[in-house]
Order: C-alpha cells, then structure tokens, then sequence
C-alpha cells in the first residue's frame, strides 16, 4: 500500500480523517462485542442446567409413557391418540439483544391433552401425557435460550472478526501512511528551505 | 407470528407429541429424516424436535439452520442413554464465540 500512497497535504488530512473513524468504530464494536460476550457468559449456565433437567425429566415421562403403551397395547394407543383433541400454536416475537434479533415463543393451546375416552385406556397414560403437557412450557423455554445461545455465538464471532480487522490490519497501515506523508512532507519543506538558503547565498555574493 | 411446531423422530416418540398437537414425522432412520427436517422448515413450521439419535446423524443439516430466525431445532433425548449431542453443540457455540471452552465440566 505504502506505494500507491500521494504524499499531499490532501491525502494526508484523507488518512487522518479516515483513522479517527476507524478508532471510533473500533471502540464501537469493542465495546458491542464485551457486551455481547457478557450476554453469552449469563445464558451459557442456565442453559446447560435446564438442559440438563429437562433431559432427565423427558426421559422418565417416556419411560412412562411408553410402559402405559406396552399396557394398553400399541393398536390401541394409537387409536386412542389418533385424533388430538389439543391443538397448539407457538408466537414468535422479535426481541432485540444488542441488534441481535432473538426469538421469544409463546404458546396457546386449545383443547384437553387427554383426546379419548377413560373406559379403554390405562390411568398411567393420562398421567404421562399430563406431565408431559406441563412439561411443554419448559421445553419452549430451552428452544428459545438454545437459539438465542446460537445466534448470539453468531453474532460474536462476526463482530470479532471485525474488531480484529479493524485493530490489527486498517488502523496499524492508516497510522503507517500517515507517518509516511508526514515525513515526506517535512523534507519537502527542508528541502526548499535549503534551496532558499543557497540561493540568497548566491544572490548575496554578487 | 404465529408458527407451528414439529417433532421428528422414531414412531414409539412421536406418539406422545402427536396427543399435545404438534405435527408428527415418524421416521425409522436418519436417512429419512433429512428431506423431513428440510420440508418442515419450508413448511413454516418455527421449532422443530428432533430425538438425539437421529440429530448426531445430521450434524450438517442441523448445523445449516443453526443462524436462521426460525425453524429453531431443539434436540430431546430419545429413550436409552444419552449421547450428549446437545451439550456438544452448546459447547460448539461457546468454542465459536470465545474461542476456547470455558464451559464447566459437569
């Protein structure tokens, strides 16, 4: 680069301005990229507990429902299971983390979980698909945090490698060229000093 | 915005999420699940389960859908032991944000 540089006034007042912008973005982004870490840094724990939970939880609500399946035979379950009575739907809102957009669900649901009859079906059926239903809500909760974990990873990357960008490659050749023109400049001006001398020298001695 | 959910998995799992009224793609292997998750997601469906077994086999497909809005996947445990593939993930995302692993071992 250190080539193609003009060493002019112009160029040289074009670099300056062109590195205060680069510092000032650079602490932007800086400061963008602690807070986003620090974000991470908070979601990271709760999400692995509730992780960690649910999956314990989950396994023993299958295991329930599938040993009141094994009681009540598979035609049968099926059967009483074939037509949900219950019908779910999630909102999706926006929320807005440092300019990262992060989902927020919300669930409505319609209906009973229990979709059959009690004469044909075992209790411990009903029992697992109550637990289960109240355990939705913690379900949703772990894919919000989960997908907010992810994006935010994202976005942190990105903004690091911009951060670096910045601070490692433009800003060091901006004060590199400045420091060039600068140099260049100030022996320009010696050099007609110089000049000047000799020639009053000159002009003097006749 | 509304959205719907979707569950992926073996046929014994399905069942149980089929009765709180998420729709159901019973699959018997990962290989059938992969145009599933694809198809879902076009299908406008916003969080999609997907049992344990079958995501550490999609690793790719999952990955691709990581930086969108929506669908978010969420992976559950399937019956057996775990393979830990969601606390890897999670950890995958942490290594990617920071760097290195700062998650405890627990």
């Amino acid at each position: 680069m250190l080539a193609n540089v003009n060493a002019t006034r112009m160029e040289l007042l074009r670099l300056k301005r062109r590195l205060d912008l680069a510092k000032r973005g650079h602490k932007l982004l800086k400061d963008k990229q602690d807070e986003l870490m620090r974000q991470l840094r908070n979601m990271i724990d709760e999400v692995k507990d509730s992780r960690l939970t649910i999956e314990r939880e989950f396994q023993s609500i299958l295991r329930n429902f599938i040993m009141a399946k094994a009681k009540m035979g598979p035609g049968q379950t099926e059967e009483a299971l074939y037509m949900p009575t219950k019908k779910i739907s999630v909102t999706v809102e926006e929320k807005n983390l440092m300019s990262v957009k992060v989902p927020v669900y919300k669930r409505e649901v319609e209906g009973n979980i229990i979709p059959y009859g009690y004469l044909n079906t075992s209790g411990s059926m009903d029992q697992a698909l109550i637990s289960f239903d109240k355990f939705l809500e913690q379900l949703l909760n772990l894919a919000e945090k989960e997908k907010t974990v992810q994006l935010l990873a994202d976005e942190i990357q990105e903004t690091r490698r911009r951060v670096n960008a910045l601070e490692y490659k433009l800003i060091p050749e901006f004060e590199k060229n400045i420091k060039y023109i600068s140099m260049k400049l100030e022996e320009n001006e010696m050099a007609n000093t110089v000049r000047l001398m000799k020639l009053k020298d000159i002009v003097r001695s006749h | 915005m509304k959205t719907k959910i979707a569950a992926i998995g073996e046929h014994d799992i399905m069942l149980i999420f089929k009765a709180i009224g998420a729709e159901v793609f019973p699959v018997a292997d990962y290989r059938q699940a992969a145009p599933k998750i694809k198809e879902a997601s076009k299908q406008g469906f916003g969080i999609i389960f997907i049992t344990e077994t079958i995501a550490a086999e999609l690793d790719e497909t999952i990955r691709s859908y990581e930086s969108e809005f929506l669908p978010s996947i969420v992976v559950i445990p399937g019956l057996g032991k775990s393979n830990k593939y969601a606390t890897k993930k999670l950890r995958q995302a942490i290594i990617k944000a920071m760097g290195i692993d700062i998650m405890p071992e627990k």
